[in-house]
């Protein structure tokens, strides 16, 4: 079941100390899609790499569920991701020379040996669900754009996380791609109840989501609900 | 107990010595990986990263493996030759020869490299020879040559002593017949000049027309006689218009007794006695003002103990030029992980845990520090097989240097010494800011 999201007076600071994003509050339902967007440089992935606990942050708090993400150690928000969260980037970040079951489910060489099995069933299983077949060794240098992002929705699912975090997810992908990707994702984070946040300039993104909200000069600005 | 321990290790067989050095030298590098690997399992990435940078990777492997081969040749060679040298010194048990340097006269008579010397008188080589306890006193006359071979003036007995049966043919029975060493390029039945003097000096008509005609081939040693070739030492006199070491009614008389009369000189005379003890006697008994007496093989061992400190020096410097050619290699490897410092970044995004990276990054190095090490003692192998053919051909010593466990333990240790650098580029690794990277 998905966590629900409370930021309350989070401050992040860049390089040279300045304020690079300021949000005053921002809550999101367990189970919520989420899309966020703005202008380039705003602070939209600042904000989606703080709320995943990436980012040391200069004030506030970002608080999942019971969790007071701003208040645990480096190895605890690591071992919380680990738990918690899965992650899409803009250019799937895969590890071209493995095979896709082998990507999707990475998180089975860092993981207590008790999660393994699971995490490499959940990997095959999403990988089934996505239309990705598990044929022996051919490694995931050979797939197109539309292929490795799948793998990559694959991996952040296989560990069966509360939260989905993705980062321009279709931003990568031609038209055709990017529609079933996001058809996919959204839909796999709904069937499994997860709280989705995708930053995303693509009108398809926030089509799909429940409710969109604008990062603009480092602040959120308005909270939008449906279509932009 | 220390006392119990050191009998337990002694009562071992050297090889268990040193199978159990080996293993010690190696326990870092097992303990290291086994702590830093415990809980994760992070080949299948390391495969990953070994193979999206294979080229790099095989240049690094290379330097590694050039480096630890140089160390291993080196010091595998040296052993090599110090064996070769002591083999070739085994049948000289006791040199007597006018006073002067030992090593001189060592160089000159078991190996080959002539010098000019004192001669010793027919009076001394009596002397020596009728020693109750001297079973064989052969003259070894050198001086003269034939192309690359020494040719020297002796007794049938020392061809013996040196050869055993000959390999071919038959002992020399007159003042014209000569024996050859096994690597000595002619034929049985060739005739042939000798030359006053060895090498460029050498006078080659000096001897104008006196032909010695070869008859006999001595078995292959490995040493630098393999190149001699051995005449009567009646024959050296005779080409130098000297006496012939016999009175004149026995004229044509070859070998001892001789006549100190007639006795032009030697300048060495080798001694074998009939008893080891009478070896010390005969030493001691002419080590006076008109002669020295020396064993070879002591000599030689004063100087394996001298290259010993040098051979530990080179040991040494061995293990510090691969640790700074590992050191250079790590330091590129710094720079390579950051090629893949996105990946890296992914993995600590996607919730790994610090030590899991560092894991990655670690046992990627230690990888292609093993690589390198186990390639470099095939690199050690091969240098030391074309270095030896090179030392034998050019001093006729034979060099027979083969991998042993002083090769292998120079190599674990260095395997663990730079597997402990490595936790310094995977320590570097791993701490990269993660969010930096992920953007990069």
């Amino acid at each position: 079941m998905g966590l629900p999201l409370t930021i309350s007076d989070l401050k992040i600071s860049g390089d040279r100390g300045r304020i690079i994003l300021h949000v005053d509050r921002l809550s999101i339902a367990p189970g919520e899609a989420v899309g966020v967007r703005g202008p380039s440089g705003a602070g939209k992935s600042t904000l989606l790499f703080a709320v995943a606990g990436l980012l040391p942050i200069a004030g506030g708090t970002v608080r999942w569920g019971e969790v007071e993400l701003s208040a645990l150690s480096d190895a605890e928000r690591a071992a919380f991701r680990r738990q918690r969260i899965g992650m899409v980037f803009q250019d799937y970040l895969l590890f071209e020379e493995l095979t896709p079951l082998a990507n999707a489910g990475l998180a089975g060489a860092y993981s207590k040996r008790a999660r393994r099995k699971p995490i490499t069933s959940r990997a095959a299983g999403m990988l089934e669900k996505l239309g990705i077949g598990l044929d022996g060794a051919r490694s995931v240098a050979s797939f197109s754009g539309g292929e490795r992002q799948r793998v990559a929705v694959a991996r952040a699912l296989a560990t069966d996380p509360d939260i989905v975090l993705a980062d321009e997810p279709t931003a990568s992908l031609d038209r055709e791609a990017a529609d079933r990707l996001v058809d996919d994702l959204v839909r796999l984070a709904r069937e499994g109840g997860k709280t989705l946040i995708s930053v995303s300039h693509d009108p398809a993104v926030h089509a799909r989501m429940d409710r969109m909200i604008e990062v603009v000069d480092g602040g959120l600005r308005e909270t939008v609900t449906g279509d932009a | 107990m220390p006392d119990a321990l050191s009998d337990l290790w002694a009562s071992l067989s050297p090889a268990s010595q040193d199978a159990i050095v080996l293993v010690l030298l190696l326990l870092p590098t097992l303990i290291v990986g086994a702590i830093v690997v415990a809980g994760y399992r992070p080949f299948p990435l390391v495969r990953a990263l070994l193979w999206r940078f294979r080229w790099t990777n095989l240049l690094f492997i290379v330097l590694i493996a050039v480096s630890v081969g140089i160390g291993v040749g080196l010091i595998a060679q040296e052993r090599g030759l110090r064996h070769g040298t002591a083999r070739a010194a085994e049948k000289f048990d006791l040199i007597v020869a006018a006073p002067g340097s030992e090593i001189t006269m060592l160089m000159a008579a078991v190996y080959l490299q002539p010098s000019d010397v004192p001669l010793l008188s027919g009076e001394v080589y009596g002397e020596i020879a009728n020693h109750d306890h001297v079973s064989l006193a052969a003259p070894i006359a050198y001086g003269d040559s034939y192309g690359q071979s020494p040719v020297i003036g002796t007794t049938a007995d020392f061809v013996t002593h040196l050869s055993g049966d000959l390999a071919v043919g038959q002992m020399f029975a007159s003042r014209t017949e000569a024996v050859i060493g096994a690597r000595v390029p002619l034929q049985l039945g060739a005739t042939f000049t000798a030359a006053h003097g060895v090498g460029a000096a050498a006078e080659h008509d000096a001897h104008g027309d006196y032909a010695y005609t070869v008859v006999g081939r001595m078995q292959l040693s490995g040493t630098p006689w393999d190149r001699a070739i051995l005449v009567p030492v009646e024959a050296v006199w005779d080409v130098h218009g000297l006496a012939l070491g016999h009175a004149p009614e026995r004229i044509d008389q070859l070998g001892p007794p001789f006549d100190a009369d007639f006795f032009p000189g030697t300048p060495a005379v080798l001694v074998r006695a009939d008893e080891l003890w009478a070896n010390y006697a005969l030493r001691s008994e002419f080590s006076r003002a008109d002669t020295m007496a020396f064993f070879p093989g002591a000599v030689l061992a004063r100087l394996h103990s001298l290259m010993g400190d040098v051979r530990e020096v080179m040991s040494v410097m061995a293990i510090v030029t691969q640790v700074l050619v590992t050191a250079g290699v790590l330091a590129g490897l710094v720079i390579l992980t950051r090629l893949f410092a996105r990946r890296l970044a992914l993995l600590r995004a996607l919730g790994a845990p610090r030590r899991f990276v560092f894991a990655v990054v670690w046992s990627y190095a230690a990888i292609l520090i093993g690589l390198g090490a186990v390639a470099g003692l095939a690199v050690g192998v091969a240098a030391t097989a074309v270095i030896s053919r090179i030392v034998t051909a050019r001093t006729d010593i034979l060099v027979r240097a083969a991998m042993s466990w002083p090769e292998l333990h120079l190599v674990a240790g260095f395997v663990s010494l730079t597997v402990l650098i490595a936790l310094t580029p995977a320590l570097i690794a791993s701490t990269r800011p993660v969010v930096t990277d992920l953007r990069a």
